[in-house]
Parts: C-alpha cells; sequence; structure tokens
C-alpha cells in the first residue's frame, strides 16, 4: 500500500467518525434537553397540585 | 402500539445504517481515478440531500405557520414545530456536508476550501439556517415566530441556487453525478452501495427530525401551562 492510499484511507476513516460524532453528539443533545423537559414538566404538576 | 411502532423504526434504523456503513467500506469499488477517499461521497451527498429535503420541511412549516397563524393557533403551532426541527437537524446534516466536502477537498484537489459556486452557496445556506436558528434563540416576544417563519422562506430561496451552481457555474466542484451531462452516472457496483446509504440516512434523518418535532411540541406545551398558571396567579392577586 503506498502513501496516497494510506492517507485516503485515513481521511476516509475520519470523515466517517466526524459525521457520527457530529449526528450522535446531536441526538445526545436532544435527549438531555428532553429529559430536561420531562423534569419541568413534572414540576409544574407538583406545583399545580 | 406506538410505541412498538417506534422501536421497530428504531431497530430498522439502526440495521440499515450497518449495512450502509458496509455497503461503503466494503463492497462498493475503489474509485478508478480518485480511489478510495471517492468513499466519502456515501456520506457526503446523502447528508446534502437529506439537508435538502429538511430545509424544504422548514419551508413547508413557516407558510403554513404563518398561514394558521391567526385563526388556528393550535395548527401554527405544529406546523412551527416542523419548520424549526426542520431547520435544525437539516443544520446538522449541512454541517456534516461541508465537513466531508472540506476533507475530500483536500485529498482531491490539495485544498481544504475554495469560493467555488457549489460550496460559496452551500455555506451561504448553512449560514442562513444557523441565522433562523439563532433568531429563534434569542429574540423574544410574540413576533419571534413570524420573523422566524418569513426567513425560513427567504432561506429555501438558496436551496435551488445550491442545487443548481454546479450546472450554471462550472468552477473547482465536480459536475453533477446524477441529472448531469450525458453520460453522467454511476457504476452498479457503486450505485448500490450509495442507494442503500441514501436510504439508511433518510431514515436517519427522520428519526432525528421526529425526535426534535416532538421535543418541540413537549417546550410549547409546557409554555403554554406556565403562561397559564402566571395569568392565574396575577388574577387571584
Amino acid at each position: 500500500m503506498d502513501q496516497a492510499a494510506i492517507i485516503d484511507h485515513e481521511f476516509v476513516v475520519a470523515a466517517y467518525v466526524i459525521t457520527w460524532v457530529v449526528q450522535l453528539s446531536y441526538l445526545a443533545w436532544l435527549g438531555l434537553k428532553w429529559r430536561a423537559q420531562k423534569r419541568e414538566a413534572e414540576r409544574l404538576n407538583r406545583n399545580s397540585r | 402500539m406506538k410505541k412498538l411502532a417506534i422501536a421497530l423504526y428504531v431497530a430498522a434504523v439502526i440495521v440499515l445504517m450497518i449495512w450502509g456503513f458496509y455497503q461503503a467500506m466494503y463492497v462498493a469499488p475503489n474509485d478508478a481515478m480518485q480511489g478510495e477517499i471517492f468513499r466519502i461521497i456515501y456520506y457526503h451527498v446523502p447528508s446534502a440531500a437529506v439537508a435538502f429535503v429538511f430545509f424544504a420541511v422548514n419551508l413547508i412549516g413557516s407558510i403554513g405557520y404563518l398561514a394558521a397563524r391567526r385563526n388556528h393557533h393550535d395548527r401554527a403551532q405544529t406546523f412551527d414545530a416542523w419548520a424549526l426541527a426542520g431547520a435544525e437537524v437539516g443544520v446538522v446534516f449541512c454541517t456534516v456536508t461541508l465537513l466531508l466536502g472540506s476533507m475530500w477537498g483536500r485529498r482531491a484537489w490539495g485544498i481544504w476550501w475554495t469560493w467555488d459556486a457549489r460550496l460559496t452557496t452551500t455555506l451561504v445556506l448553512w449560514l442562513i439556517y444557523v441565522s433562523y436558528l439563532l433568531l429563534r434563540r434569542f429574540a423574544a416576544g410574540p413576533q419571534m415566530q413570524t420573523l422566524a417563519a418569513v426567513l425560513g422562506i427567504f432561506g429555501a430561496l438558496d436551496v435551488p441556487i445550491v442545487y443548481m451552481s454546479n450546472r450554471w457555474w462550472r468552477t473547482q466542484h465536480p459536475a453533477p453525478v446524477f441529472g448531469g451531462a450525458p453520460g453522467s452516472g454511476m457504476a452498479p457496483s457503486m450505485l448500490h452501495p450509495f442507494l442503500w446509504n441514501m436510504l439508511a440516512w433518510f431514515a436517519w434523518g427522520v428519526m432525528i427530525l421526529y425526535l426534535r418535532y416532538a421535543v418541540e411540541r413537549h417546550r410549547q406545551k409546557i409554555a403554554a401551562r406556565e403562561a397559564d398558571a402566571a395569568l392565574h396567579e396575577t388574577s387571584s392577586i
């Protein structure tokens, strides 16, 4: 395997990793937002009783 | 029943993503000219396509919000939630498109960035929707949703310009692989992995889009309850 092919392979792997880091980070942020909202809804329920 | 359908859909998305990755990395052959770096296409182009579709969701949501805001409050809020979800998830996919395009450009052209027509119009598109999200985040008051809807409609005008940019202006970015000049297209050995990844990323995108929509609807309901509670407190004083 020549040097250019090795760098190409590393770039492809890095590109796929970056894609998943961006997508999963966003998914995790959505999950945290959802959890915070559920807590807020529970707090409102407690206050309204 | 709804929970089961969602669980099945998520399972199908995970299987599709694994299958798409396998197709892109192990089944598709290297490109004769570019070698292995060409495999970026299996994530780069589907990300761009999903971003375009979700910006169209934002457009429909924005128009729907403007049409319904005076007489159908709940329907308008639903449209607004779809508009926000479309813009935000679209920005995530557009970010991936720009990052992967830059990496591909570094290997193919020797540069990370150039002010080529396709790259520039895509960056402008990304900036428009980032400003849409910033407007929603930092503007306050009842006019915020209306202003955001108008910005969303104007932002969508850039989508066809981005799509046509490498047909209208021949600069650095390659000519379209699909629907381009006669002879354009992909060999079947590359086309199948490409279509699997297109399907997988659309399925993933729809899942994320629906989740973002659900979070926003939940937030709207909490905000409405808080406003009601504040009104009752004020009236009891």
